[in-house]
């Protein structure tokens, strides 16, 4: 039966898995909203127009996206160790989560800022705006809605992924279900995991709605 | 105030247009100065080029003396900190309040918060809106939403104001109350306005001189009352002739010989070729005095005046197979 330490471990995988979450999507967004700005603001007739660049932006984007988690986590493991000195256990799954997020975070930044009216870009172009000042006085508070759900879409995709980075000792819940619910057979535990992961998809994604609409003032 | 020298611009993408075909204008100081063309006539180019948001090919323009194809990055930002623009689609910022809209260009001018809490009440003041400062975008009817723009183009205390299709998304009486605004300003502020439309309407109610801008080519300019009593160039007399038609009162209308009608198509009606096919089944003949189509959200929405001649019996049967077709038909005379 679950006993008081299937709960503490059950408390330490949730645990785990919101830190790998948590960091993943934070540095994800890091480097990937700054990588999505500039393919959005590089690409042809936009404010720091540069074609060549934005084709490259795009291209390891796409590569990056295209690869599988499974495998970017078991390709990278030698630059996981080099960074974190192991290549398993919590901080190292955080490393291919983050590197699987930064290509997907781009992605969807790019979407949201193209969203962005380029009548009211070129309206702050008429007023004497710099570059970056429509970077972020206009296209970022513009978007700003859709970036958080593009944070948000993150998170939820994260918490998948590190179910996967579970699978192969990254710690967290997949780890927990793998290791009781698959190998001993522990259906309890693998549906409680299952549970908690419910949860935390349903609760990010709420209070990503929640902060985004609170936000949105368009028609 | 300005200039524009043999002016050209060409835009090539799959097919090559040209937009400007050696633009020469001279636009003087403190007028409210009016270009007119159908669409495609080149006006938004025009007008884009006067503060450098399109860059010409060739010619040259100036703006109180500054030759605008010689500045880039800081310089002319800083000179288009001098000039304001409005849009027919507005291009507030959702995200930001009346008050933070209209703040907008003082901030990247750098003003403090005092000045700008000032400046903002003053402007609000001016067109009107002072109790909406708090108030989204979304929250406004477009003729406030244009007060907004007017109020922010405003802000930095231009010498220039250019206006793209201000109005044109605006109802009648609203695109009045808006002319009258800018009207007020171009007196009390003594500033030059430059204002681009395809409506005669707009020219004629509030502006100084006009140009007539036809296929990337300025077919004649001049003050307003003479471009319209003695029309010199085609393309002038063809925009007038829709205009008067379209003004002229049922009294006017009844002196016709020949059947008039007015013809109202909704829906994907408006694109077929109803009036030809008509035409061509019933043997009459048919002079369109007068058309107009216009996007009521996304369907087509047009309108006709068309005089018909030919025998009565024919007539009838004509203006029954338009009704079989959908179309609303009034008979304006008999
Ligand atoms: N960025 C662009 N790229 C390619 N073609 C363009 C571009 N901008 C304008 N054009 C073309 O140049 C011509 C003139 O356009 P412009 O927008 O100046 O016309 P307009 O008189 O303002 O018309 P409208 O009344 O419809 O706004 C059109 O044929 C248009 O398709
Ligand atoms: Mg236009």
């Amino acid at each position: 039966m679950i006993n008081q330490a299937m709960l503490s471990m059950l408390w330490d995988a949730t645990l785990d898995t919101l830190i790998m979450v948590g960091s993943g999507t934070i540095l994800a967004t890091v480097v990937g909203l700054p990588a999505g700005i500039l393919l959005t603001t590089t690409a042809p007739n936009h404010i720091l127009e540069q074609p060549l660049l934005h084709r490259a932006l795009g291209g390891i984007v796409n590569i990056g996206r295209s690869i599988p988690f499974i495998i970017l986590m078991v390709a990278i493991i030698p630059f996981t160790r080099k960074l974190v000195g192991t290549s398993i256990g919590t901080a190292a799954a955080i490393v291919p989560l983050t590197v699987a997020a930064i290509p997907f975070v781009a992605r969807l930044v790019d979407g949201a800022l193209k969203e962005v009216d380029a009548g009211v870009i070129e309206a702050a172009e008429s007023m004497g705006a710099s570059p970056p000042q429509i970077i972020y006085k206009v296209m970022i508070p513009e978007a700003l809605p859709a970036l958080v759900l593009a944070v948000t879409l993150t998170a939820v995709n994260l918490i998948g992924y590190s179910a996967m980075a579970g699978s192969i000792g990254g710690g967290g819940l997949g780890d927990l279900a793998i290791r009781y619910g698959y190998q001993r057979f522990r259906g309890d535990i693998m549906l409680i995991t299952v549970i908690i992961l419910v949860i935390l998809v349903q609760g990010i994604q709420m209070l990503g709605d929640k902060i985004a609409h609170k936000l949105y003032h368009h028609n | 105030m300005i200039r524009f020298n043999n002016v050209t611009k060409t835009f090539s993408g799959k097919t090559t247009v040209h937009a400007l075909r050696g633009i020469d204008l001279a636009i003087p100081a403190g007028e409210i100065f009016g270009v007119i063309g159908q669409s495609g006539a080149g006006k938004s180019t025009l007008l884009r080029c006067i503060n450098m948001l399109e860059r010409p090919d060739s010619g040259e323009i100036f703006v109180d003396g500054i030759r605008m194809s010689d500045l880039d990055g800081k310089e002319l930002r800083a000179a288009r900190k001098k000039t304001g623009m409005i849009f027919q689609h507005f291009n507030l910022l959702n995200s930001r309040t009346v008050f933070q809209n209209i703040a907008f260009p003082l901030e990247l001018a750098g003003y403090s918060k005092k000045n700008i809490l000032e400046r903002v009440a003053s402007l609000a003041n001016l067109v009107g809106l002072t109790d909406k400062l708090k108030s989204y975008p979304r929250q406004l009817s477009g003729g406030q939403k244009q007060r907004v723009g007017i109020a922010r183009a405003l802000a930095t205390q231009p010498k220039l104001l250019l206006c793209d299709e201000a109005t044109s998304a605006l109802d009648p009486e609203t695109t009045t109350s808006v002319l009258n605004l800018l009207k007020t300003i171009n007196e009390r502020l003594k500033l030059t306005i430059v204002l681009i439309t395809h409506e005669m309407a707009v020219i004629q109610q509030i502006c100084d001189s006009v140009a007539v801008l036809d296929d990337g080519v300025v077919q004649e300019a001049g003050p307003v009352i003479d471009v319209f009593t003695r029309p010199k160039s085609e393309a002038s007399q063809r925009m007038l002739r829709g205009f008067l038609t379209s003004g002229l009162t049922p009294d006017q209308l009844q002196r016709s010989g020949n059947t008039l009608l007015k013809l109202t198509f909704v829906d994907e009606k408006a694109h077929q070729p109803i009036i030809s096919q008509m035409i061509r089944r019933h043997q009459i003949d048919a002079n369109i005095l007068f058309g107009s189509i216009d996007q009521m959200k996304t369907k087509p929405f047009g309108m006709l005046l068309v005089e018909l001649a030919g025998k009565n019996e024919q007539i009838a049967q004509a203006i029954e197979f338009l009704q079989e077709n959908q179309v609303e038909v009034e008979v304006l005379n008999r």
